[in-house]
Parts: structure tokens; sequence; C-alpha cells
């Protein structure tokens, strides 16, 4: 059995002292151990940011990627290799900013991967700039004056791409956050977490108290997501109460389903002695 | 007359199909026993402009192109007006009449054979004007004496992939006749210079640069191939979809380069063999992921086919200006191979060397192309795979990683800088592959002492690459009046131009430089120490190579021939150049 004691190293943890990602980082710990994962098979992928450390304090093995590629490393591991479990993580800049393009690409092709945003609507590693999930109007230090796009809306783009798998959770509730990603991670195809995640240095608007009194989960109030029509609107839900929980989930042949060939990973092929004769045939 | 040296160009506008010509020409001539080169000249885009394609065939092995041919086939006008001078003395004319009414006058060439043949009209017959290539094609072996045999054997190897191939073979199989037919009753008693003689030699292989370089991957055992297309690199994408299941390789077309190198290093870290293909920008989209894999010590190879620059350029045409760019690609200090192979043979060898030598350094290696190399086709022998051996280096085992006895470190300071490489699924190697100065465990440092110990350790692994196996090649006698130094597909034409030399007696030899990173300093200082004169040849504006051999062996060569109008330097041109400058 996995334990969480075997996913802990020594690393020193370089995260601000009551950072949103600390539950993150115990519910995916939670989730490997619960689904009883050897850590040899899991391999975490992050890119740049805060949340990109994130693979340093787990103990599998990994990939610390360069920024906004996450979802293109695991996808590159994932195919040479399906039988390993691929987590990326990523924060929002990460993911819908610099990254956005691998992002809807991995969702319509249903890579089977667990992709979990760490989502704190603001760019904290570089010290508080806007990012592509601020709200619009966001005073930061490059946009003093307030941010005047609207922001990305994920979820929304994840549904609008065919995505088989389209969740969010909020890290103040710990639980339920390791469910998803255990469903996540049992999840046939590309799997979507987006997580609210407060930055206490850098975003004091949506701080944990803002999200404690507004989050609610959909499945708790008998939310079926079966139905697409019905998880754009949850998508676009904003206000007084914000929707967690699974928005919509469907089965859909992944990827490598498609790639009868690939499925015993190309990866641990023997290529020693490869004919290529029947290659030159066209040539004589 | 001459037997079996022939020259041909056909031309039209692109999308008339004017390539089937050459195509059938070059593999039904191969089939004669000639050796054969093939080039093609083309506009970007898909339909009008002018296109042209250039078949040579002579007995022995050929090289590259020459400036004259013996024969045009046009389909329009502008080939004929753009071509006709290209003509040797009492060369022939093959034209569509029907395209082309009228009489043709070539007052400044009387000698020129001409052939009006209402090739449009034949075609259609057939069911579309198309077939009038293969009509054209009937027309030349009529005219040079070629075996309508070996042409129908082309004609149903070619046509094997298409859908509806017992009609469309069948249509061109006619087609063909019809052309040699009209020929032969319309023109009676034509003795043309050049004719076609069966020889019974060695079978070859006629295949491009791009081919033989995706040959050469998948015996080195690609299972990961992550690309975006671009010309000229593109046909590495389909050469390697289309044998996707039958050698059990990850194909993906991605949605841009940046995905297609950061994809390489997921790939490759789960040990398998991964590659990409692309030309000058792409490259640089992938410059941050190269450096990524510098970093993290994550081999993978990069086919970089250049085209002329800057920015989109000229996107179907040849040069040689990316070669500093990919030298020096990516912030920071870092580990990188580079082999520029000059022919086909090469493309297929040192394609097959890369990946051993990558994986025994763990570290990215190019392969530099150009679209002339990438593109051309050219006769060799069938490869002699035989000596060929795959070198993982320290890639782990399941059983190394289950016999191991403490956590192996990923990064290890060792002796020889190389680490020992687990890959994910295997035990006592958990390591994150990192894009951060690190630990010999992985973890992130910026520590004074483990930072200079890492980056030591990756410059160090180098020297496990001795200088004879990334050793220039030489060609000629050991003393001559000149040494011209060079690399890339520039090779072909060097060749091509030292048999006529040769002629002359004058005396030159070629330094061929194959492998840039690591260089072979101390081989290529003492070939040039032995220099008379020299003469550097590239195909760029500034000598890159030029620059690179100064800095590295302080040797500065004083002659130059720069060429960078994106066509490839014709062994004329050499000719000119070195007797201008053996005279100095």
């Amino acid at each position: 059995m996995t334990k969480i004691e075997d996913l802990n190293n020594d690393h020193t943890n370089q995260w601000c002292p009551g950072c949103g990602n600390f539950p993150i980082l115990l519910a995916l710990k939670q989730a490997i151990a619960q689904l009883n994962l050897n850590p040899k098979d899991v391999v975490m992928v992050s890119g740049i940011g805060c949340s990109g450390k994130t693979p340093h304090y787990i103990n599998t093995y990994g990939i610390e990627s360069i920024h906004g590629r996450p979802v293109a490393a695991a996808t590159g591991v994932h195919l040479t290799n399906p039988n390993l479990t691929v987590i990326a993580v990523g924060g929002d800049g990460d993911g819908y900013g610099i990254g956005l393009n691998h992002f809807i690409q991995a969702v319509r092709r249903n890579i089977n991967i667990t992709y979990v945003v760490f989502n704190n609507m603001i760019y904290a590693l570089t010290k508080g700039q806007t990012s592509p999930t601020s709200l619009k109007g966001t005073k930061t230090k490059s946009t003093p004056h307030g941010a005047v796009e609207y922001p990305v809306n994920p979820l929304a783009l994840a549904l609008a791409a065919d995505g088989t798998f389209v969740s969010r959770g909020f890290s103040g509730k710990l639980d339920h956050l390791t469910n998803l990603i255990k469903m996540g991670i049992q999840h046939n195809g590309f799997s979507l977490i987006d997580v609210f995640q407060p930055c206490i240095s850098w975003n004091h608007t949506q701080t944990y108290d803002f999200y404690m009194n507004k989050t609610y989960d959909l499945q708790s109030e008998g939310y079926q997501p079966n139905n697409k029509d019905e998880a754009f609107k949850k998508a676009r839900e904003w206000g007084p109460r914000i929707p967690i929980g699974i928005f919509y989930k469907e089965e859909r042949k992944s990827y490598v389903d498609e790639l009868p060939w690939a499925k015993p990973p190309v990866a641990l092929d023997n290529i020693d002695n490869i004919d290529i004769e029947p290659l030159l045939e066209k040539y004589y | 007359m001459a037997v079996n040296k022939l020259a041909l160009k056909a031309g039209g506008p692109a999308g008339a199909g004017v390539f089937t010509i050459g195509a059938m020409m070059a593999r039904s001539l191969q089939k004669m026993g000639l050796h054969v080169f093939y080039t093609a000249d083309y506009p970007s885009l898909i339909k009008g402009g002018h296109n042209a394609c250039y078949i040579r065939v002579e007995p022995d092995e050929i090289h590259s192109q020459l400036q004259i041919i013996d024969i045009l086939v046009a389909v329009d006008k502008k080939t004929i007006d753009k071509h006709y001078k290209e003509l040797t003395e009492n060369g022939a004319i093959i034209y569509d009449s029907v395209e082309v009414p009228g009489n043709i006058k070539l007052d400044d060439r009387k000698d020129i054979l001409i052939f009006p043949i209402p090739l449009s009209d034949m075609g259609r017959e057939f069911g579309d004007k198309i077939y009038r290539n293969t009509v054209a094609v009937g027309a030349v072996t009529a005219l040079i004496g070629h075996d309508l045999n070996k042409v129908n054997y082309t004609l149903e190897k070619h046509f094997s992939g298409k859908k509806k191939k017992p009609e469309v073979i069948n249509a061109n199989k006619k087609a063909v006749q019809a052309g040699y037919d009209y020929f032969k009753n319309n023109f009676k008693n034509i003795d043309f210079k050049v004719k076609i003689k069966e020889l019974k030699k060695d079978k070859t292989i006629l295949l491009t640069g791009n081919d033989a370089a995706c040959i050469g991957a998948i015996k080195a055992g690609v299972k990961f191939v992550a690309e975006y297309p671009m010309t000229p690199s593109s046909s590495v994408l389909h050469f390697m979809a289309g044998n996707e299941q039958k050698y059990k390789i990850v194909v993906k077309h991605t949605e841009s380069e940046l995905a297609a190198v950061n994809m390489l290093c997921g790939g490759a870290m789960t040990g398998a063999r991964s590659m990409t293909a692309t030309s000058g920008g792409g490259f640089a989209l992938m410059s941050e992921g190269l450096g990524m894999a510098g970093l993290s010590e994550t081999p993978f190879v990069i086919i970089e086919s250049q085209r002329t620059g800057p920015s989109t350029g000229m996107p179907t045409y040849t040069e040689q200006s990316d070669l500093r760019f990919v030298v020096h690609a990516s912030q920071g200090e870092f580990p990188r191979l580079l082999v520029a192979p000059g022919d086909v043979d090469e493309c297929f060898y040192e394609t097959f060397k890369i990946f051993n030598l990558t994986d025994r350094v763990q570290t990215p290696g190019i392969v530099l192309i150009d679209k002339h190399l990438s593109a051309s086709a050219k006769t060799t022998l069938p490869f002699d795979t035989s000596r060929l051996k795959i070198d993982r280096g320290k890639l782990m085992s399941m059983q190394d990683m289950n016999n191991a006895k403490n956590k192996v470190l990923r990064y290890q300071i060792t002796k020889d800088g190389i680490s020992p490489r687990p890959v994910p699924g295997q035990p006592n190697g958990l390591y994150v592959s990192t894009s951060y100065e690190h630990w010999e465990d992985s973890f992130t440092t910026e520590e004074s002492h483990m930072r200079i110990a890492q980056v030591d350790k990756r410059e160090k692994k180098m020297l496990n690459i001795k200088e004879e196996e990334i050793a220039p090649k030489f060609y000629g006698p050991k003393n001559a009046d000149l040494t011209i130094v060079s690399w890339g597909s520039n090779k072909g034409m060097i060749l091509e131009a030292m048999k006529f030399l040769k002629n002359e007696n004058i005396n030159v030899n070629f330094m061929h430089i194959l492998w840039i990173q690591p260089f072979p300093i101390n081989k290529v200082k003492e070939i040039l120490s032995k220099a008379k004169k020299t003469l550097m040849i590239e195909q760029n504006k500034n000598g890159q190579l030029r620059g690179l051999i100064r800095e590295l062996t302080g040797f500065y060569i004083e002659n130059t021939l720069f060429k960078y109008d994106g066509r490839p330097i014709d062994p004329e041109e050499i000719c000119d150049k070195v007797k201008e400058v053996i005279a100095k």
C-alpha cells in the first residue's frame, strides 16, 4: 500500500506560509495514496511559477518544464508510456496564458492525463501582475489602472473543446479536492481540475474567506454532469454563489485508444535489430 | 553520340504535374542501371507560378546537377523562354503545341531540335489534361531510345498508392504509348545525340536526403516523432506517419514547434528515442525547449532543414544561413551535438549515429541539412547496416535499477560527467527532469559550488566523443594547389566540379566538414596547415562556418565563394572560382 509518508521527501518547501498550494499538494498525495499508485509509476509534470515547484515536494518521478509547457511535456510522457500515471500541474498564467494553446489541444485530443491548475488569478512568483483569469478591473502592478480584458473562462473553454472531464475544486475544501483528483486520474481521457487557490501574498480579493462564503458543491445539490448546455451555464455562474465539483463528464476513447500500436509502451520496445529492408524496397 | 549521359529539365506552371515527368524518367533510367540525380525548383504556392524539375543520369555515380541540359520538356511558353539557353548544342525541346500555339523560333539557337506535340489534347483523350505529362514521358522515351518496359514498370510502382490504381495505371500506360508512337510517327530519322543503353550494374537506391535521414532514424529505433509541418522538412513527418504502424512509432502532428520540442522533453524522459524535424522558423520556436533539454540532460534529435531566410524569406529555396543560429540557440551554455550531412548516405549514417551519441552524452543533437539535400534525390548503394549497433549509454535497465542498493542520483557528479539515467517506472530512481539548476538528486539549487560542479559536469560530457568519431572527410590528392573547405549539400557540387577540374589537370583537394559540435579541431588544423591556398564555399552571405573555423582553429580561409540567391551552387561556378583563385 502506498502511504502519504511514501510521497513525502526532505526538500525544503519554498512556498509562503499559508499558501493555497499546500492543501493542493496534500490532496495530490492523498489521491495517489488512496488509489494506491506506486510512486515509481507516477510522473508529475509542472511548468514555471509557484506551482512549478510541486514535483519537487512529492516523491514521484517528475518534470519541471519551462513556462507554459507542462501539458506538452506530459503529453510526451503519456504517449511514449501510457502505463504511467501522468499528472500535469500549473498555474493560471502558465496554463491559460502562455500555454493556452497546449491546454486546448490536449482537451480536444482527450490525452489521458490529469491537469490540475492552481488558479489564483494573479502572477505570484513574478510578484503580482495581472493573469488571464484576473477579473476585469483588477488593479495589479502591470495594470495599475485596472485590467482591461475579460478573464479567460477555463471551464467553458474546455467544454467548447469537447472536454470529457471538466471540474473545479477549491483548495480550502481538501477532501472534495482529493476526490476530484482521484476521479480525474481514474477518468480515461483528459481531466481538467481547475482549483481556486488563494494567493495570500498578492491577491487580497479572492481570499480563503471569499471562496468559503461563495463556493458550493454542484453534486451535493443533485447536479448531474451529463448535459453540456447545463455545464456551460454553470461554468458561467459567478456571483454570490460559485459552483465547484464536476461540471461535465463523458466516456469517450482517449487518444491512445485510437493508436493500438502505441498501447504497449513504445518506450519499452527493443530497438536492437530493426529491419529497414522493407523501407528500401520502393527506392530500388 | 553520347551513351547514357543525359540531363533533362521539365517545366510548367505549379499544379500541372510536371514533377511526374522527372520522377518517371529518373526511376525508369535508374532501372536501366544508370546513376541518377533529381532535383526540383518550385515557388511557395500550390497552383500557377513556375515549376521545374531536373534529372541527370550517367553510368557512374553522380552527386549533383549541372547548369546544362540536353532535353527540355515544356508544357508552357514560359518554360521555353526561361530555360532554352541551358540546352547543350543540338539539344532538344519537346513542348505542348496546344498550350504554345504557332511555331517556336529560336534565332540565337538554331541548333536546337524542336518537337511540337499536342500533349494536352492527347492527355485529354485519357480522361484529363494531366495525362499530358505521361504522354511527354513517352515522347522522351522515343527520342533517347529508352526502354518502354522500364517506363511501364515505373508507372505501376509510381501510381500503386493511388485510389483507383488499375484505371490510373492503365490510362497512364496508354498515354506513354501514345506519346511514344506520336514521336515515332511524326519525327522520322531523328538521330538524337544521346542514347540510352541498359547497363548491368549493382542495384542502387534512389532517394532524397529527408527520406535517408528518416530511415536512419528508424534504424536507430526512433519511437516518438513530434513535428509541425514546415518546408522543407515536412516530408519527414509524412514519412514517419506513413510508417508509424509498421514500426510502432508514435507520430504526432503537433499544434506548434513549441509543443513538438516540449513533447520530446517528455517522450525522451521515458527512454523512447525521440525526434522532430523543422526549418529555421520552427527551430526558433524550439530554442527554449532546446535549452531545457540541455539543462535536464535529455537526449533527442532535431532535424533542421535550412531554407532561405531570414523570417519567411524564400520558403522553398535553399540556403545555409542557420549554422550560427543552431550553434548558439537558447540562453545559457550547454553542450549540444551538431552534424551537417552532405549527401543521402551521410543523412542515413549520421542520423543513426547522432541518436547513439545523444544517448551517450545525454544532450540534444541537431542534424543540419538544407532544402537542396532534403528534397533532391540521388542514387547510391543500399545502406550497409551490418556494423550499426545501438548504444544507449548510461540509460538504466529495469534490472540495473532493481539491483541498485541506494537511490540512484540522476545528476550525480561523475568522473566522465555522465550520470546514470533511470526512467519512470523503475524503482530507486525517482527524480525530476528539471529546467532549473539542481543538486545531484535533481532538487533546485542556487548554491555556488553545485552550480559550478553541474556546469563543469555537463561540459565534460563532450569529452566522451573521440575526434575520430567526428572527423571531417577528405577528398582528392594529399598535396594540391588549392584546398576547398565546405559543408552540407555543397559536397555534391564540389565533387562534381572536381571531376571537371581533374580532366583539366587542375589539382585541388576538398575537406568536407561533417561534425560541427563537437568540432574536430586537430584534424581541421592539420589539413589546413598543409594547404597551399584555401577556398571556403558556403551558401550564405557571411561565411558562417568560415568564421567558426577561425574562432576554433585560428585559421583564416582567404578565398570565398558565397552564394545566397536560394539556388544551389553549381559545379560550373565552383570550377570558375577555383581557376580564378589558382591563377591569382
